[in-house]
């Protein structure tokens, strides 16, 4: 390559990083403050539910860390999704996530390829679907090929309290809102691979608003009086998989991490 | 039976706990002589006696499939079970409808890889020789594949443009795509491989590739290829009843293809019920089974007593 070469590939590459960057800066301005997105109405299922459906994925960095963090080798950086960014452990509490966060390697249930729990499970980087029903709505994950069931029946929660890993989701719309109050979790699940844990006595609120054909505003409200000293809130986007050919694939994590269990010399 | 094997069948319920808790108790003593439990040909002919039935419409136009659908396929042994194996395997019929000998038209190496996993098997009480010890039936890992999915039944939705399936059972789902879009290449192996599905008329006929070999047809060691291709009918047949079939196409394994028929029966299990039960406003719920969270003791087990991971049975390079 000569010199004349080199200087055309370096203006490409600064051109490159110009468009490249100038078509993120609307799109985290839209995150950050997705109140200035034009008003949308979503279009409505027969059964006259706003339409949520279709496959969904975050694009985020909130599977490494809820929080504000830099990168190191395999974790990308990233702007946290916790408002504030400030999630209020009680003193003690704050003491075991950072034990946790130390021993991620063997600690992080996701070491084990266990179910995710929530809202964990909406920042995996792997894409979900979401199926309407009447009195339901149907989150498919690729992760684990988890299913979240939100039953909208008008049964309340069951008499509790029930251990679960993905908790007890019961759902209602508030306007175009997908409101769902999740309880009964086990102790066992994280938010993310940071350490960020919870009891069970967590209780989450997510709430899936449409703001354009192609994105979600997803915020979830936690409370845990046993871990945190108040509720706080989480805010990220959906964004929809429009890539030509999408369609739920597998991720079969346990059935990975045996077969090189058993297979190994 | 010895004490050992005694305390090896107490071993095998424990490390079964998904499929045991599932399971019916026979009592050899209360089963006739020479009787069998109903299978294909059973069905076929209850089918043979059912009134004319036009399945209801979606809104969509196309035949209302939907519902908790409870699956009656053993999964013991899709083949005759000709004598009383355990007390959750008393004789049955079997559920191959076509050959119409009820058996799985192997080729003669398929045969033999059959006899080798059923020799090799850890079912009730397995040798006491390790490197007899062969493998474990798959599904002990909590994983299902295409057609075994359907022996545990499952809740059907239809929209517009998809037919999904929900199992209960170990979360395991399939959303099939009403067209014929694109697979992706045979490079992407899936457990439950890549389904297209389209009606023709009342039934619902899902084409299935893109397997990965790795699961069983039952816990008796039949098995299909990874390049098997599965064609599935479903049809509604009643108004509590769907006819389940299931065509294997798999020249490297078997001689010709081969059929599964088996009914399924609407349901109103789930949540703290029992089938076909509508007792509190939580039956017809699906509440959550975690498998594999459970099983890493029987995991640890199963591989402690030597039993190797299945792989893809292939036929021998000539």
């Amino acid at each position: 390559m000569n010199h004349a070469d080199s200087v055309r590939v370096f203006r490409f590459a600064l051109f490159a990083i110009v468009v490249v960057t100038s078509a993120f800066v609307p799109m985290v301005a839209y995150a950050q403050a997705p109140a200035n997105m034009p008003p949308y109405t979503p279009p409505k299922l027969a059964n006259g539910q706003p339409d949520i459906s279709g496959i969904w994925q975050v694009l985020n960095t909130a599977a490494w860390d809820l929080q504000d963090h830099g990168a190191s080798l395999g974790v990308p950086a990233g702007r946290g999704v916790v408002v504030d960014n400030e999630i209020p452990y009680k003193p003690e509490a704050l003491a075991k996530k950072k034990e946790n966060e130390a021993n991620r390697a063997t600690r992080d249930p996701e070491s084990k390829c266990y179910l995710s729990g929530v809202p964990r499970i909406t920042f995996m980087p792997f894409p979900f679907q979401i199926v309407q029903q009447a009195d339901k709505v149907n989150m498919l994950y690729e992760y684990n090929h988890t299913i979240r069931q939100i039953y909208m029946n008008g049964n309340p929660h069951p008499a509790g309290h029930i251990d679960w890993w993905m908790g007890d989701s019961r759902g209602r719309w508030e306007g175009n809102t997908l409101v769902v109050d999740v309880v009964d979790f086990g102790e066992e699940t994280w938010f993310d691979r940071a350490g960020n844990y919870h009891s069970d006595a967590l209780h989450v609120v997510e709430r899936y608003t449409p703001i354009s054909p192609y994105h979600l505003r997803y915020e979830v409200t936690i409370e845990d009086p046993k871990v945190f000293s108040r509720p706080w809130t989480l805010s990220a986007i959906l964004y929809r998989r429009i890539d030509p050919h999408v369609e739920l694939l597998e991720y079969e994590c346990y059935a990975y991490q045996l077969e090189n269990e058993f297979t190994k010399k | 039976m010895t004490l050992r094997a005694h305390v090896c069948a107490l071993a095998l319920v424990l490390l079964l706990p998904a499929l045991a808790t599932a399971q019916a108790i026979f009592n050899p003593k209360d089963w006739p002589e020479g009787k069998r439990g109903p299978g294909a040909k059973a069905w076929i002919a209850e089918r043979g006696k059912l009134p004319p039935f036009t399945p209801p419409r979606t809104p969509d136009g196309q035949p209302d499939l939907q519902g908790r659908w409870g699956g009656t396929w053993s999964g013991d042994d899709i083949e005759e079970i000709p004598i009383f194996l355990d007390v959750t395997t008393p004789p049955w019929e079997s559920w191959v409808s076509d050959p119409l000998d009820g058996k799985l038209p192997y080729q003669p190496w398929a045969l033999a890889e059959r006899t080798a996993h059923r020799e090799g098997l850890g079912r009730e009480v397995w040798s006491k020789d390790p490197s007899k010890r062969l493998y474990y039936d798959p599904q002990a890992f909590c994983m299902k594949s295409v057609p075994r999915y359907s022996q545990r039944g499952y809740e059907l939705v239809q929209t517009k443009d998809a037919v999904l399936m929900m199992l209960n059972w170990g979360h395991i789902y399939r959303i099939i795509p009403l067209d014929s879009a694109a697979r992706p290449s045979s490079a992407v192996r899936m457990w439950m491989g890549s389904a297209r599905g389209h009606f023709e008329g009342d039934t619902l006929v899902v084409e299935t590739t893109n397997l990965n070999g790795k699961m069983w047809l039952d816990s008796a060691g039949n098995f299909i290829g990874p390049n098997a291709k599965v064609t599935e009918r479903i049809r509604l047949v009643a108004p509590n009843a769907l006819d389940y079939q299931a065509t294997v196409d798999d020249p490297e394994t078997f001689t010709r293809p081969f059929t599964l028929n088996a009914p399924q029966r609407r349901q109103g299990a789930g949540g703290r019920g029992g089938a076909n039960a509508v007792r509190d406003p939580y039956d017809a719920e699906s509440w959550e089974h975690a498998c594999h969270e459970g099983n890493g003791e029987h995991e640890k087990e199963i591989e402690e007593l030597g039993f190797k991971w299945y792989l893809p049975s292939v036929a021998p390079k000539r």
